[in-house]
This record gives structure tokens, sequence and C-alpha cells, in this order.
């Protein structure tokens, strides 16, 4: 008999997977065991976007002389460019309209017309203000608050000139987008324009579809993305250094749960003050249960964790595990990597699904919208459902006995105040750490999680192998909470797999070897703390010049495809696991994978063994340590009092 | 007042060098070395790191904004890339 495939190293995940299949419930991983990829899909290889196709364009056999061409004339280049494009566009407009939201909603409340958000952080609202050439001396808070959302929202729409936050970038990345011709002018703009161009018939020439692949991929990044954290930031606050909790076992038996899954924090900001309303506790102990028990799924767990410690269920492909548990009586879903077999699995159990967003719908599901107007109402209506819900259990409930700790809410700033305290704040010594050799350099680890692939397998090979050698892991999303689950994000990883060099570091500032930055848009808070490492001195002038690489060894999503391009052109070398994209024509993928790295010096890479992909990445940081003339380790070495004596 | 002994006063104020844990480790040439250990409290935090609380009035903020976050919003200093600035 074949030996069965590991599905999950998370023994919770495993337990639950098999509760279904034992219950015939269908879920993610029995489903791809069903379905297989399709062969020409999976490398691009084909082209649909008009009725004269699909086209379909496997690889020439061993022999076959004839270049393959679509009906039109297509080239496997064009084909495979067009399909990479628009996935980047895809990935691109789902953070941005996701920043879109959260504008309107910051407009909204600095209008005092949001129920139940306020100004949480005025500081960042004051940087932030200074980013977009707002005054702030002797303004009122909303009245800052008021034109930060006129112009953030305008980032959207602007057709000419350059986003403001390229601003933020370093001086030669910058030179070097415009050089280019990359520079992104408007968020929309640059989205539409791939749509555009990849529609029938007209950009045909790979290098230019790919160049607007980069434009729009930056508008994510250092446009939509980052007005999404910055003004999350500015209505939720910055986050700060907070203890919270990870996996299945944070749902409770005795406790109505309600789970929030997606990725706007909006909705999810106000169930967390719902919940802890005395009338709605006062409901949920009149129903018997022991009170309400808020955990969070995918992205919008990441958001109320970092901000307030509310426990975190699990990742992507725990989401339809939690309701196997029985134990759940609500699930509320917005938008972004929400399957829609939730919903069967919701009607096998007594389990409310419920979409939120007016942009997303699933069949079966009920639809309450959330409006900022009277967010909080609903936030409530949501709540009294789900106690109502509660006496409805009609199955055994099995929650495995699988709950970590773990310790979140490495914002940027908090990094910064970490090294170096309120008003020394630097990231000096993480610069002096890596030219003295303790660290070996940063990796930016994130992405989600593919059923392709073993369920956090990945994310946790590649990053124990990284932290070994002394590279200190940057992580969000999906795989933050992949290491999380696995005790990573604790102060004692460093001493129990880090490097000796590296866990010195955590052990003098009281950190864990992996940083928790937050969700899939706070990917721009890693832009950010590269682009710090650059200023503060010492490690080149560039992102490209850091001893630094990037990784998403289980990604899934078209937002992953758009996430590793902004990487890349901000000069980043992005590994990338599971499969290859542009598999199906050599030119796009040696035009990604080598060609890049003289313009955008950044380039993609492909390796599905994490470790394997681990090494490359030690690689390339070894290769720019040598660049920078700091490949000699030049250790200090920490003298007690007799050493001290003895050199006098 | 040589080092030494201004270093011993220096851990007057900051706590004795004997209340620190030291470990044996190899240095890069393969000594054996005797290094600080471990200076972060032990167990979990309770409560939030909340860092920014501290910072009070909007002359606070703003200081802290064009120090802290001197690589964004300082007029003088941009670290690495001052030498590239026009004086
Ligand atoms: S159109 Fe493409 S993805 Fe669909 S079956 Fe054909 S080759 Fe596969
Ligand atoms: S655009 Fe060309 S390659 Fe694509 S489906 Fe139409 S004919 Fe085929």
């Amino acid at each position: 008999m074949p030996e069965e495939k590991l599905k999950s190293i998370d023994k919770a995940t495993v337990e639950l997977i098999d509760k279904a299949e034992r219950e015939n419930i269908s879920t993610v991983f029995s489903r791809a065991d069903e379905l297989k990829p399709c062969p020409i899909g999976v490398e691009e290889s084909c082209c649909k976007i008009c009725s004269m196709g699909p086209c379909r364009l496997p690889r020439p056999k061993k022999g076959e002389g004839k270049v393959r061409v679509g009906v039109c004339g297509a080239t496997i280049e064009t084909i495979v460019a067009r399909n990479f494009a628009r996935k980047v566009a895809a990935g691109a407009a789902a953070h941005s309209d996701h920043a879109r939201e959260v504008v309107q909603t910051f407009i909204k409340t600095a209008r005092g017309e949001a129920q139940g958000f306020t100004i949480k952080d005025e500081i960042k609202l004051l940087a932030v203000a200074l980013d977009f050439g707002i005054a702030v001396e002797g303004r009122e808070i909303g009245d800052i608050a008021r034109e930060l959302g006129e112009k953030a929202l305008n980032e959207f729409g602007r057709q000419e000139g350059e986003l403001v936050n390229i601003g933020k970038a370093p001086l030669k990345r910058q030179e070097l987008w415009r050089k280019l011709g990359v520079t992104p002018r408007g968020v929309d703009r640059e989205i539409v324009e791939i749509m555009h161009r990849t529609h029938m018939g007209v950009d045909q020439d790979y290098r230019h579809l790919l160049q607007q692949a980069s434009r729009a991929a930056l508008a994510d990044g250092w446009g939509g993305s980052m007005i999404s954290t910055d003004l999350q930031d500015i209505m939720f606050g910055t986050p700060v250094p907070v203890l919270g909790s990870i996996n299945l076992g944070v749902l409770k038996e005795d406790h109505v749960n309600v789970v929030v899954h997606g990725h706007e924090p909006l909705l999810p900001e106000l169930l967390v003050v719902a919940s802890r309303d005395p009338e709605i506790r006062r409901l949920a102990e009149k129903t018997g249960a022991k009170g309400i028990n808020l955990a969070g799924m995918c992205c919008s767990a990441n958001e109320i964790l970092m901000r307030h410690g509310i426990p975190c269920a699990g990742n992507f492909l725990q989401q339809e595990l939690a309701l196997v548990t029985g134990a759940v009586e609500l699930m509320t879903v917005d938008v972004q990597c929400e399957m829609q077999g939730l919903q069967s699995v919701a009607e096998c159990f007594h389990t409310r699904l419920i979409t939120t967003s007016d942009r997303a719908m699933i069949e079966g599901a009920t639809h309450i919208e959330f409006h900022p107007e009277d967010g909080l109402d609903t936030a409530k209506k949501i709540l009294k459902m789900a106690i109502e819900n509660y006496p409805n259990r009609r199955h055994a409930v099995y929650i495995p006995d699988a709950r970590q700790d773990m310790v979140v809410g490495f914002s940027h700033e908090t990094i910064n105040y970490l090294l170096g305290g309120l008003f020394r704040a630097s990231y000096r010594p993480l610069n002096d750490n890596i030219m003295n050799g303790r660290i070996r350099g940063v990796a930016g680890v994130v992405g989600c999680n593919n059923v392709r692939t073993p369920h956090d397998s990945g994310h946790i090979a590649m990053i124990k192998e990284l932290i070994k050698n002394d590279v200190i892991v940057l992580t969000t999303g999906c795989a933050a909470m992949a290491c999380g689950k696995e005790g990573l994000l604790t102060p004692e990883a460093a001493k129990l797999y880090g490097g000796s060099g590296l866990a010195e570091v955590c052990e003098a500032v009281g950190i864990p070897p992996v940083l928790h930055l937050g969700s899939c848009v706070d990917n721009s808070r890693i832009l950010m703390a590269a682009t710090a490492m650059v200023k503060e001195g010492g490690l080149g002038d560039d992102i490209s010049d850091l001893p630094a690489a990037g990784a998403a060894p289980e990604w899934m999503s078209e937002k992953a495809i758009s996430i590793g391009q902004y990487f890349v052109a901000s000069g980043v070398y992005t590994v990338f696991g599971t499969t290859w994209p542009t598999a199906g024509s050599e030119k796009v993928t040696r035009h990604l994978f080598e060609e890049y790295e003289e313009l955008y010096k950044g380039m993609w890479a492909f390796e599905p063994d994490p470790v394997q992909a681990a090494q490359l990445m030690i690689r390339h940081i070894d290769k720019k340590r040598k660049a920078l003339g700091i490949d000699k380790a030049r250790d200090r070495v920490l003298f007690d009092m007799a050493m001290r004596r003895a050199l006098d | 007042m040589d080092q030494i002994d201004k270093i011993d006063q220096i851990d007057q104020i900051g706590g004795k060098m004997s209340d620190y844990q030291y470990e044996e480790k190899e240095d890069f040439s393969g000594k054996k070395v005797k290094v600080l250990g471990p200076t972060y409290e032990e167990g979990k935090p309770d409560e939030r790191g909340d860092w920014r609380s501290k910072l009070g009035s909007r002359e606070d903020a703003l200081r802290y904004i064009r120090t802290a976050l001197r690589y964004w919003y300082s007029k003088e200093w941009y670290g690495s890339e001052k030498r590239k600035q026009e004086a």
C-alpha cells in the first residue's frame, strides 16, 4: 500500500483532518486528493482571454522543431507574461481595495461619522500627515485626519506624478525606478493598465508586460498596502509587543466561540469592543456559556492579535477545521482567502457563516453587511446571533489540546524602539550586529499555506534553517502563524533554534529570533524596516545592498505574486516554493530570475525544497556581505571584569 | 579615573556585574571566552509593552518623529544618504 502523504506538520490539524474524514466532511485536504492540478495550467501555458481559444501551448516535445503559438499568433512568452501580470493585477487590486475601504472608513472616523472608531494613535497620524505634506502645527487632530483621509484617497485615482509613499524609499531606489519607468502614478491606474495591456491583441512583448507588472506591484507595496497599514495603525494603534496564543486549542468548549476570518480589521475591531460589553457577556452567561470567546483566522486574526492579543485559531488551511471541532457558533468572513467550502462544513454543524463585506457573498451564508456608520450595532447583532446559536450545538465537541503562547506586535517603529529606547531609537544596533557578523542577515518569510505542500512544513523548515544560520527572520501572514504554532515567536526560541550569534543578540534585546510584523498588507512594514536599515548607514545605499532575502515557501494566492514582485522590484532576492507560475516559458523565467538582477538588483528564484531555498537565501546574503566587505567576521567579545583588568 | 574604574562605577549604577549570568562560548577564532548571558526578564509579559503611551504632548510626539524616525522625518540627517545630499 502506498504510504499516505503527510498533510500537515501540526498535530491538531492532522487530528481534525482525520475527524473530518471519519465523518465524511469534505475539506480542502480531501478535495485536493480528488482534484489534481492541471499540468498545462500549472505552467501557465494556456490562454483563455478570447473566444478563439482557449489556446493550450504545452512545451514542445523533444525534437519537435515547430514553435507553438496561439490562434492569434501569441507566443508562449506573451501568454505566460500576460498570465503573470494578471496575477499581479489581481493581487494588487485585493490589497488596494482593502486599503480603499480603510481610507473611506478613516474619513468617516475623522468626520465623527463612524460608530465606535476613533483616532487611537496620534503620533502615527502626525507622522503620516507629514509624509503627505500636511501642516500639523497648531491644528486639531480631527482636522489633520480629515485632510489626510482625502489626500490618501487621491492616491488611488491619481493619473500622473508619483505616489506619495515612493518618497519614503531609499533615494537610490527611487532614482532606479524612475530610470526603469516603473514609478507608480496612481494605484488604480497601474492595475487598470495591466488589464488593458493583457487584453487580446495589445501588449505582446513579455519584457514590456512585466515592466507594467512591476509598476502595479510597487503601487501595491508602497501604495495600497502601505496606506492600509498606516491608516489602520492610526485608527487602531501601532502594534507594540503583546502576548498572544495560537492554534485550534484556543477555542473553548464552555464558551460561545466566534471566529473572525478574512482580512479587513474594521469589523473585527468592533467585535473586540462588543465582546467586552457587559450586556453581551450577560446574554452569553444566560445561555449557560461561561462567556464569549473571540478568535481570529488568517490575516483578520493577525490584525486583532497584534493590537489586542486576541487568540488566533489558525492559518489558511485550518479555516474549515475550526468548524470541524463542532465548537464554533459563528464565523464572520469579509474578503480574501475564504474558501467557499466553509459553507458546506458549516452546514454539517450548527455553525452560522456570516458574510460581512458588500464585495463578497457566499451562496447559502447569511449576509450582514458592515457599514462604519453603525458598525458597533452590527458587531453586537452578530455576537447576539452567536449567543443564540450556542444551545444549538448538535454534535459532540472536539477541540484538540493545542495552544502555543507567542510574543507579537513588532511594527517597524517598535523594532526601532526596542533596539535603542524611546529617545535613542535606532536601527544602529541591528546594523552593527550585521556588520560584526553576529547576525548574518535578514530574511522576510511571508505568505500563505498551500494544500499541495504539507501544511506549515515549508515555513518551519525554511525558518529553522535560516535562524540556525544566524539570519533574523521578519514574518507576516500565514507564515507568521506557522511560526507561532511551532514556538518560534518566543524569546526562548533564540536559544533553542538560533545560531549562537543571533541567539546572543536576541537574548540581549529580549526579542524572538522570528519577529511577527502582522498581516499581508503589513509586508509594507518590512519595506520600511529595510529602508531604515539602509538609511541608518553602513550597509550600502539601497535595499538591494542589504544582506537580505525574501521568501514565500507555501504561496498560493495572486496576492503573494504581487508581494513577491514588489519585493523583487524593491531590490530583494525572493524565493518562492510550491510551483512556479512562468514555468511554461524559459525566456520569461530567465527574465525574472536573471535579467531582473541587472535591472532591479533583485530577482526571483524558485525552489520547492524549503531547506535548499533557505540555503539559496543564505548564499545571496553572503554574496551581499562580501560586496559590502563584511564577509570576514569582525566579532567583538563581551569581556567580563577579570578579562577587562587583564587588558590593563 | 582609569577605564576599569569607570566601568566599575557604571556597574554600580546599573547593577553589579555579578548580578548577570555568564556563559562560556567560543569566539570567532575558536578561543573559549565568557560572554554575557540572557539579560531579559524571565517569564511572559502579561501587559502590552505600550511604549508609545509614554509620549504625552504634541511636542513630545513631534520630537520623537523627528529624532527616532529621523530616517524619514529629520531635515538634517538621512544616515547613509546624507553624503548624497547637496550641502
Ligand atoms: S483552459 Fe487551461 S487550466 Fe483550463 S483545463 Fe485547459 S489548460 Fe487547464
Ligand atoms: S488571445 Fe490568442 S492565444 Fe489567447 S485565447 Fe485568444 S487566440 Fe488564443
